[in-house]
């Protein structure tokens, strides 16, 4: 039986399960150019979307892999409970927010749009692997730079930064509705 | 006077608190009545006078707040022109923090949604079968080298130190005998001969220093700074022969 180019990638992000498998990867193994490989499992991403399947195709900064989809976790907790899930701090959402938009900025500039203190902050961030350092600043006190992790994209279903929402624009005319309806 | 029912907790700083003001005594971001946010900024913080620990960073901001009324309440300069930017400048600096803090607040709850739903999707560890028979040669297809390595264990210590914080001990600092001599010397020179042992030790609060202090008694006998005699056994002291000599 002759498998599809599809049923191949498919069987191969299966069996990596939560590492996830690079282009590259895939590419070599199959001696196909990335080219089409990447045109294959952009299809498949279009496909598993579909309501035929439990669970979806994702790629966190070129790193593909499967996860169910939200909707069958009310059904997963009706056979097993599910504690509460993890959460994010306002505070947490905020810093992380402003580091993914302004990557790569120092602490002072995150202090400054946020107006409050965050060095507490950003160790907890880095210690869940979510920002990490990235040299320093050629400003005075050459500053170290922070900017978000792959863990980061992976939390957030983004396949990169470019897949950040806009930020909201707000215009003088209808500043209130806008703003705070 | 207005109720606040609200604390600081809920709000993650200063922007966040004055953006609720702003919303909550409606007034317009995009033509600010700055005096009346700064009335109503005080009067919460007042309201929350307790939780000061936690209020330092509101009180930064509420510096600069006050600042700005207090330079609007100068009479008004004959030559106006130079106030008058400079008060529109503070304003309009603050507008601008206060839109784009609203900008990351509002872009944050979104990322919270996307942030939420994918809580909700699983997904499956490697095949640990896989694992077990793969040749050692191959085990780079677990996508790893050293630098991988290297950073999976700053990692692992960065989430060490972050759940073992440096433990802070205190510890006492004992008075060293000499140093306590020392001491003893200048207060025996106030006491009424002859002085008893609860005299000497009435500055003591514990073991240690008690210790210290008896050590003392013991070396400043012995160079004759101090003499003691036993009546009834009761200790009575008074200044030895070389009290005031020995330096």
């Amino acid at each position: 039986m002759d498998l599809t180019l599809k049923s191949i990638l498919e069987g191969i992000i299966f069996v990596f399960g939560e590492e996830g498998i690079s282009l590259k990867q895939l590419s070599d193994a199959l001696s196909i150019e990335e080219e089409h490989i990447k045109e294959l499992l952009n299809e498949m991403i279009i496909d598993y979307r579909d309501e035929n399947h439990g669970f979806e195709l994702v790629c966190a900064n070129d790193l593909y892999k499967f996860i169910s989809k939200a909707d069958i976790h009310d059904y997963v907790q009706r056979i097993i409970s599910l504690t509460k899930s993890r959460q994010l701090s306002q505070s947490a959402l905020e810093t992380l927010a402003i580091i993914a938009y302004k990557q790569p900025i120092t602490r002072t500039e995150i202090e400054e749009i946020r107006g409050v203190g965050c060095d507490m902050m950003l160790k907890k961030l880095q210690a869940q692997d979510l920002v990490r350092e990235v040299g320093r600043s050629e400003s005075a006190g050459r500053p170290i730079l922070y900017e978000v992790t792959e863990e980061f994209l992976d939390l957030f279903k983004l396949m990169s930064l470019n897949e950040l929402p806009n930020l909201p624009t707000y215009q003088e005319e209808s500043s209130d509705n806008q703003l705070f309806e | 006077m207005s109720n606040f029912n609200v604390t600081l907790d809920q709000f993650s700083g200063p922007l966040d608190l004055m953006l609720h003001l702003i919303k909550d005594k409606k007034l317009d971001l995009f033509d600010l009545q700055v005096d009346v946010l700064i009335d109503q900024y005080i009067l919460f913080l007042d309201s929350v006078e307790n939780k000061l620990e936690i209020a330092t960073e509101y009180l930064y901001e509420l510096a600069a707040l006050v600042e700005y009324k207090s330079k609007k309440c100068l009479p008004v300069d004959p030559k106006p022109l130079e106030v008058n930017d400079y008060e529109e400048d503070t304003k309009d600096q603050l507008v601008r923090r206060l839109i784009e803090y609203q900008q990351f607040k509002d872009i944050s709850q979104l990322l919270n949604e996307r942030f939420m739903l994918r809580q909700k999707q699983f997904e499956k560890p490697m095949e640990k079968q896989l694992l077990d028979i793969a040749d050692d040669e191959n085990i780079r297809f677990v996508h790893a080298d050293q630098n991988d390595l290297l950073k999976a264990m700053q990692k692992c210590l960065l989430r060490f130190n972050y759940t073992h914080p440096s433990q802070v001990k205190f510890t006492k600092t004992e008075m060293s005998i000499d140093d306590r001599s020392e001491q003893m010397i200048i207060m025996i020179s106030n006491l009424k001969e002859p002085f008893s042992f609860e005299d000497m030790i009435q500055d003591v609060e514990d073991r240690s220093l008690l210790i210290v202090t008896f050590l003392a008694i013991l070396e400043l006998n012995r160079r004759d700074i101090l003499e003691f005699w036993v009546e009834n056994t009761e200790v009575y002291f008074k200044r030895g022969k070389l009290y005031g000599f020995d330096a």
